[in-house]
């Protein structure tokens, strides 16, 4: 069924409802024709209608974001695009918990992104620690310790909507940003760091653990400096480490 | 042979003369030098071999019908104490009798201060390679010639044994409480 009026039609029903004096001839002209915004409107609104988020999930709160691929709640009317790259994601929901054996990979996920970036810290694990935040060994207590974080979308895990609450939030956010001031939130170097003199040196761990010979398989306090073009040319360097 | 594994109430007068269970009977016939625990509250015979015995203790259970590793795991009993290492056996013949199946728990205790090593099961049940990881890793508990005594879920750098009751947890920022 389609029912949106033609111009046309929308003239002649605008002019039959005016005032006597006739419906503005200039404006009708100018407003069904020309289009008067900033550019950073523009943009944003660009942005914040493809907003392609990192298919990312380490929990029980994935299974409430895979929710929002179906139909039900279908976030592709957001614009949301599940993408598997972070290449081509602009948009980090931390989903679950992490764990200091994924908290790496997860920073590495964030750097890969290309810039501006967002990330919203979904549920309680990601926010805080949750439920692992008493007595865990591993779970990271809040992922803003590892990544910046936009928006923290609390809940156990939280529904649907809450996302969605969250990504039109997020969307809010977008549309004020301005393209002449994303220098100043862009992040800085925020650590004091010295030039350091450590040398390169390769895991103890080898894997073999219990047929491991002595505790220090490796020298690792010899002072002999590696340089960095012998690793280029030496290919057969293999980490060892595998299964 | 196998029906009479089954602990039932008719020799449980045998059971109050000698505290030995069936099982660990049987195992005492086969020359398999054993303790038994008694029972636990749902009435599963617990034995105890020392770490030399398991394998082949183990191996004679197996031959004795528990066809099942059910579960594999460890325990720590306290700072200073002992650290544990279990098997329940299940004998799984018929599926349709699966409320009388015949059980078996064997622990091995293991002082604090010994070398802390165990003959792995993973030639004789598959199913325990994971779960001997994860005992090592959460216990340190070595399972000697299992194909791949690495860390199962931690880090596979970490330091320490995160389940011993003596564990301290390193205070890294990651780990520190939210502000």
């Amino acid at each position: 069924m389609n029912n949106s009026l033609s111009p046309k039609a929308i003239r002649e029903v605008r002019e039959g409802t005016c005032n006597p004096l006739g419906a503005p001839q200039v404006t009708t002209d100018l407003s069904e024709n020309i289009i008067l915004t900033s550019l950073d409107d523009l943009h944003n609104w660009a942005r914040l209608s493809s907003l392609w988020p990192l298919l990312y999930g380490t929990a029980c709160c994935f299974i409430e974001f895979a929710a929002l691929i179906g139909s039900r709640f279908d976030f592709d009317r957001f614009g949301l695009v599940p993408r598997s790259s972070p290449r081509q994601a602009d948009l980090l929901i931390v989903a679950g918990t992490v764990t200091m054996k994924m908290a790496p990979a997860l920073v590495r996920l964030y750097e890969q992104m290309p810039e501006p970036k967002y990330v919203i810290a979904m549920g309680a694990c990601t926010i805080t620690g949750g439920m692992f935040s008493s007595d865990s060994t591993t779970a990271v207590r809040g992922v803003d310790k590892l990544i910046p974080v936009d928006l923290y979308l609390p809940g156990c895990p939280p529904r649907p909507e809450a996302i969605f609450d969250a990504v039109i939030k997020l969307r809010k956010k977008v549309s004020n940003e301005s393209v002449f001031e994303r220098s100043k939130a862009e992040q800085t170097h925020r650590y004091f760091t010295i030039e350091h003199k450590m040398n390169l040196v390769f895991s103890e761990n080898t894997g073999e653990y219990l047929n491991k010979k002595s505790e220090k398989s490796l020298n690792s306090s010899s002072n002999k400096k590696i340089n960095e073009s012998e690793l280029v040319e030496d290919k057969t360097i293999v980490f060892d480490n595998d299964y | 042979m196998e029906k009479d594994l089954q602990p039932s109430k008719d020799n449980s007068n045998d059971e109050l003369v000698d505290q030995r269970g069936i099982v660990s009977k049987k195992l005492l016939n086969e020359n398999i030098e054993n303790e038994s625990l008694g029972i636990d509250h749902i009435g599963v015979e617990i034995l105890s071999v020392v770490p030399n015995l398991l394998y082949e203790a183990v191996d004679k259970l197996k031959s004795m019908g528990f066809n099942y590793l059910q579960c594999q795991g460890g325990y720590d009993e306290g700072p200073g104490k002992r650290l544990v290492s279990f098997y329940h056996l299940i004998s799984l013949d018929d599926i349709d009798k699966i409320d009388q199946i015949k059980e078996v728990r064997v622990k091995v205790f293991l002082r604090r201060d010994s070398d802390l090593s165990i003959p792995s099961l993973y030639s004789i049940f598959r199913g325990s390679d994971w779960q001997e990881r994860e005992t090592y890793d959460m216990f340190g508990i070595n399972y000697t010639n299992h194909p791949c005594p690495k860390r199962l879920l931690m880090p596979e750098d970490w330091r320490g044994w995160p389940l011993r009751k003596d564990y301290i947890q390193p205070d890294f920022y990651e780990m520190q409480d939210a502000y």
